[in-house]
């Protein structure tokens, strides 16, 4: 059995509006620390949230696009690259 | 619904818990070993632990009807430890004949390193060796990709290895078109935060149908939810699939799976 488009939006547009709203305040929540700011901490600690932030930016452009498999496509964005000589390297 | 949770820790959940799942129609469950929230430092505690899954679980477990089966193996987290999974490995065999126990695992790999691969295929060595069936650990969040491949590579280079005994967990979006494609069985973790939710798992169900695929609440001490498996037969009842289809994703593939172990006996339902 499979619902139609209309009835998948009819019946989860409430929990789609609810977690955009979620994203949008963690953005807002995000920018406005950003202001108190005053750069003081480990460069590493900076590093890592640049990257963790832009990792957000770019997951959102996948919801926006009109490609399939964006569940999939945001996985793969936030995972770590496979190598499929690791075991030649490793000599495992 | 009557269902089986094949993968649930409960060492670290309460006996209340148990009594709740019996009311949601959990039959029977099957707990991998694992990490015990703090690295471990001898043998000794492998020994008792072990000796807690396989005596005092299903003692606490059967006062609500539900059977208790387990999984044997150091885990990934501890496998950096190099000479303890070695000592926990060599001992392993002397509760392989415990009326529970179903195989090896929730072996796999956790930040994807030398070490962890080195003892995994020990432990694979071990489940071959005991013609045990397999339960696979596949790392968590950014790791996941790549150690599933990682775990992947090692099990079908083996020819020993027959997929059809192995159950890779843990699956999602991006790793279960490949668990399944090369013919293992996938598990699907429904947690609220990371891994899997009931909603997410009902898609892939949808996408990749109910073959050799089923659904399990981890349940660990992390945030985890015991009794998400009923979540997700909620879910699939209200997009109105048939009780046929979530039947055989949280009881039949259980069931057919574990009953590859001569351990396993199916749950007398009424």
């Amino acid at each position: 059995m499979s619902r139609t488009a209309r009835q998948i939006l009819q019946e989860e547009f409430l929990i789609a509006r609810a977690r955009i709203l979620e994203l949008a305040a963690i953005f807002d929540r995000i920018d406005r620390a950003a202001q108190d700011d005053d750069g003081s901490g480990p460069a590493e600690e900076f590093e890592k949230a640049r990257h963790q932030l832009e990792l957000l930016t770019r997951a959102v452009a996948i919801l926006q696009d009109s490609d399939s498999q964006r569940a999939s496509r945001v996985q793969s964005l936030m995972s770590r690259p496979y190598d499929p000589n690791w075991r030649e390297q490793w000599t495992i | 619904m009557d269902y089986i949770d094949p993968h649930i820790h409960m060492v670290s959940r309460t006996t209340d818990d148990y009594e709740t799942l019996a009311r949601m129609g959990c039959v029977a469950m099957s707990e991998p070993a694992f990490w015990a929230g703090f690295d471990r430092g001898s043998v000794e505690s492998f020994r008792d632990y072990f000796r807690q899954l396989t005596e005092f679980e299903p003692k606490r477990a059967a006062q609500f009807g539900i059977k208790h089966y387990t999984w044997l193996c150091i885990n990934a987290k501890e496998a950096e430890n190099v000479s303890l999974s070695r000592e926990v490995i060599a001992m392993i065999p002397e509760f392989l004949d415990k009326p529970n126990v179903l195989g090896i695992g929730e072996i796999g790999l956790n930040k994807n390193t030398r070490n962890e691969a080195t003892i995994f295929l020990e432990h694979v060595e071990l489940a071959i060796k005991y013609r045990q069936q397999i339960l696979i650990h596949t790392p968590h969040l950014e790791d996941k990709y790549q150690g599933t491949r990682m775990i992947l590579d090692m099990l079908t280079a083996d020819a020993r290895v027959e997929p059809s005994r192995v159950l890779v967990d843990h699956v999602e979006e991006h790793t279960i078109r490949e668990v399944l494609e090369r013919g293992f069985w996938a598990g699907m973790t429904l947690y609220p935060i990371s891994k899997c939710t009931p909603q997410r798992a009902a898609d892939m169900i949808e996408m990749y149908g109910p073959e050799r695929l089923m659904a399990n609440s981890a349940g660990d001490w992390g945030p985890s939810k015991p009794t998400a498996v009923p979540d997700l037969i909620m879910e699939l009842k209200r997009r109105g699939h048939p009780r046929s289809l979530i039947q055989r994703i949280v009881y039949d593939n259980p069931r057919i799976f574990f009953s590859q172990s001569r351990s396993w006996s199916d749950p007398i339902t009424p």
